[in-house]
């Protein structure tokens, strides 16, 4: 008698359907890698943003923060906090210069990181860049 | 699950559905795939009518017309095939099934053309909404001919060597399974895309 | 245990519990910072908390998967593990590269421990769940090469069954996908593309390969069902899985640059994403009713099925909570996010590493077919625990995330992220209650391997 329902079948499935599945993912992949110049404002990437990105990862900041939404949910959005602190670099390095080494009582506090001039200037300007990407309009608004 | 089973005139066991059933769970969930994408085509049409119905103007009607009618007839090549095989006729169910290819051939053909021509007046995914759904569905579907082409290809080989009889010809009835699952998302494809205003 | 050699699985799973345990209480750490914001501050700050607790608990899983494999493929293979001192010695070098690891993010700052291991030399530092130095990243891979190899000319030179194929094929996926993880380019769209190519293809891809090559092994030894119908229907759900789950990795591409055709392909695939859980679901519950006998290890029968369930709700029903892209848009990067993290981790990957832990420590500890009536009883406590634990943890943050969209996103005036974070804090307290009862189901846990060690074997109770 015949096998209504064979394994051999089951297994062409999964492997023609992976494969199948992985070539669209591929293909689609090629299409966004041709669209992203348009879209990831990759001509402000400079010295200064690869050296702010370097920082960003080298003291975890993605530990607490999000950037465009990706990370831990502890602190505030920072992928449009140039916007929200006003298109002021100043203010973003304001902030961060300014924090207590030991914390705020009862509170969350960042860390004092002990950045120079130009290591906070790196990391105002790669936050920058970040706000300028182009995020088909998230965040829903200015809070992040 | 139960398959229901009847016996034809020929003795032998036909089963309903046809084919594997691994093949039907795999159908189903390709079939929502294409639902859920007709569905949200529709929805965002609903949203855009005038600018769908603007860059549907563009689209070539008359090469999806022969693309239409070369899937139907390959889905009848391929009733044939299956007609053959259930005679035991495995050479000329080869033949059917090589008939059937060949208007796979005819609609990638087609298909390429059209998209010859999209692209070289420079449009993409990212052009507007209607292309996106347009390239994206027709495309998702063209790759789908492909794998049906593959999967046929696989049934008419093992077809040739005798791999099949009237008592075992599951493979065939799979492999049509398939194959006429991919002429049916087109017949929806078609005037959903292409002609409803 | 049928084979000498399937013994190296046991230290990966007592170090895959040690890690476990970790795990929780940095868990409860950062819990406790959520409402006390100024806990263990500077010492430990939220960020250090935070990889200790994700980076522990992909180490332990890894270190599960390895154990389930060094214990499953003797056995399926009908022969000897290739070379049971690779086995051990690449687990003594897993683990004291994860132990360094950890000892590194606790005791200097992560800037100079970036330093100290020269990240600026190939930088893939700092980016989320990827923060290992690099060196330790490449002893990862090492170490997946020579456990692939181990495990592929065991397969190689014994009988290769569908369990042993799919398993492999996921743990070969998992090691190639982890070479992303070297990718780390300026262009932040880019990496965050990439990046996800190791974390979503990695638990919503090859990880569900091995989830359902564990699940169908354990499913053969405890129900008997024949091994033609679990083996079929493995192959049709991980099928699903991956036809739903390559191109629902577009569900990560709504908002971070890239075009935006993915918020409909993303959208469209992972709406299917719950069907490969559900079926899993179906097809444990199925299985089961259809034994052929009780096994007498009745804790890693419920084990097996509740990590049907969990997963399916977990990944399934809370992953398709926000998925859609119009809801997303509103949930993303939000305590909802943390939700489904939370559910969807234990539900897959936790609890079936508990499941073949479960199925496999007791015969590793010598006895014939399970441990006591009393130990599983324990067991099975500690089941419930941490599940319903689990369960309430997932409502608490759905709850404060469901607020924190509304005042932060939703609303005519939207508020500050730290206001808002005020607001919810009652959840959060919560949280870490539910958190305090998972610490006393993983304590409970723990206990049931030294408690009823002398009793008899439990028995097969007669079916009613």
């Amino acid at each position: 008698m015949n096998e209504v329902f064979t394994k051999s079948m089951a297994r062409n499935i999964f492997y023609g359907g992976s494969l199948f599945f992985i070539l669209l993912f591929l293909g689609l992949t090629f299409d966004t890698t041709r669209q992203l110049p348009k879209l990831d404002n990759r001509q402000a990437i400079t010295d200064k943003v690869a050296l702010g990105k370097a920082l960003w990862e080298e003291n975890n900041c993605i530990g607490c923060h999000t950037l465009l939404g990706e990370g831990a949910y502890f602190a505030p959005e920072l992928g449009n906090i140039y916007k929200r602190f006003g298109n002021n670099k100043a203010a973003i390095k304001g902030f961060i210069m300014s924090r207590p080494k030991d914390g705020i009582p009862g509170r969350r506090s960042m860390p004092q990181f002990n950045f120079t001039d130009e290591e906070l200037d790196a990391i105002a300007e790669f936050l920058k860049y970040s706000s300028e990407i182009n995020t088909a309009g998230w965040p829903p608004n200015i809070q992040g | 699950m139960t398959a229901l089973t009847q016996t034809n005139p020929a003795g032998q066991l036909n089963r309903y559905p046809p084919g594997d059933l691994a093949i039907w769970i795999f159908i189903l969930a390709e079939l929502a795939v294409f639902a859920i994408f007709f569905a949200t085509y529709a929805f965002t049409r609903m949203n855009n009518v005038e600018l769908f119905n603007q860059f549907q103007q563009h689209l070539d009607r008359d090469a999806a017309l022969i693309n239409t009618l070369a899937l139907i007839t390959s889905s009848y090549f391929v009733v044939r095939a299956v007609a053959a095989i259930r005679e035991g006729a495995s050479q000329i169910c080869v033949r059917w099934l090589l008939a059937a290819l060949g208007m796979g051939v005819l609609f990638l053909a087609v298909k390429s053309a059209e998209y010859g021509h999209h692209f070289s007046a420079g449009i993409n995914l990212s052009t507007n909404s209607f292309y996106m759904f347009y390239l994206s569905l027709t495309f998702f579907h063209f790759m789908h001919v492909i794998m049906g082409m593959v999967i046929l290809a696989a049934v008419a080989l093992k077809a040739r060597r005798g791999g099949y009889s009237i008592e075992d010809h599951t493979g065939v009835e799979t492999g049509a399974s398939y194959w006429h699952m991919v002429d049916l998302v087109w017949l929806i494809l078609f005037p959903l895309v292409y002609v409803m205003h | 245990m049928q084979y000498q050699s399937q013994a190296v699985a046991k230290p990966y799973f007592i170090a895959a519990i040690g890690l476990f345990v970790l795990q929780i209480l940095f868990g409860l750490i950062m819990g406790l910072q959520y409402v006390v914001g100024d806990f263990l501050f500077p010492e430990i700050p939220f960020n250090v908390a935070r990889m200790v607790h994700t980076n522990a608990l992909i180490i332990w899983l890894l270190m599960g998967f390895m154990g389930a494999a060094y214990y499953l493929v003797p056995e399926e293979s009908e022969t000897e593990l290739f070379s049971p001192r690779l086995a051990l010695v690449t687990f003594w070098v897993f683990l004291a590269a994860a132990v360094l690891t950890v000892a590194g993010y606790l005791l200097v700052p992560y800037a100079t421990l970036a330093e100290l291991t020269g990240n600026h030399l190939l930088p893939t530092m700092g980016r989320e769940f990827l923060e290992q130095p690099t060196i330790t990243k490449i002893g990862i891979v090492v170490v997946a090469l020579a456990f692939i190899f181990n495990v592929g000319m065991t397969v190689l030179k014994g009988r290769k069954t569908a369990i042993n194929l799919v398993l492999l094929l996921g743990l070969v996926g998992l090691a190639v996908l982890f070479l992303f993880s070297f990718y780390n380019p300026t262009n932040l769209v880019l990496d965050k593309y990439y990046w996800w190519w190791v974390v979503h293809l990695w638990v919503e891809g090859v990880w569900e390969l091995i989830l359902g090559a564990i699940l169908a092994f354990v499913l053969i030894k405890v129900t008997g069902v024949d091994r033609e119908v679990i083996e079929k229907w493995l192959y049709i759900i991980i099928a699903m899985a991956l036809i739903s789950g390559i191109i629902g990795t577009g569900h990560h591409y709504f908002w971070i640059g890239v075009p935006e055709y993915w918020q409909w392909w993303g959208s469209i695939f992972s709406a299917l994403e719950p069907l490969p859980f559900f079926m899993m679901t179906v097809f444990a519950f199925n299985m089961v009713n259809r034994r052929r006998r009780n096994h007498p290890n009745r804790a890693a029968v419920l084990w097996a099925l509740g990590t049907a369930v969990m997963a399916f709700l977990g990944a399934g029903v809370w992953g398709f909570l926000h998925t859609l892209s119009p809801v997303n848009y509103y949930t993303h990067g939000t305590q909802i996010t943390a939700a489904h993290g939370h559910m969807s981790f234990y539900g897959a990957y936790v609890m079936i590493v508990l499941t073949i832990i479960s199925y496999a420590m007791p015969l590793l500890r010598g006895r014939k077919v399970a441990a006591s009536n009393k130990s599983q009883v324990l067991e099975m406590w500690s089941f419930w625990l941490m599940t319903v634990a689990m369960v309430f943890i997932t409502f608490f943050l759905t709850a404060a995330g469901i607020l924190q969209v509304h005042m932060q996103r939703v609303m005519d005036k939207p508020l500050p992220f730290m206001y808002v974070q005020d607001q919810i804090a009652l959840f959060y307290w919560l949280r870490e209650g539910a958190g305090l009862v998972f610490l006393i189901g993983l304590i409970v846990y723990i206990a049931s391997f030294f408690i009823g060690n002398n009793e008899p074997e439990a028995e097969v109770v007669p079916s009613t």
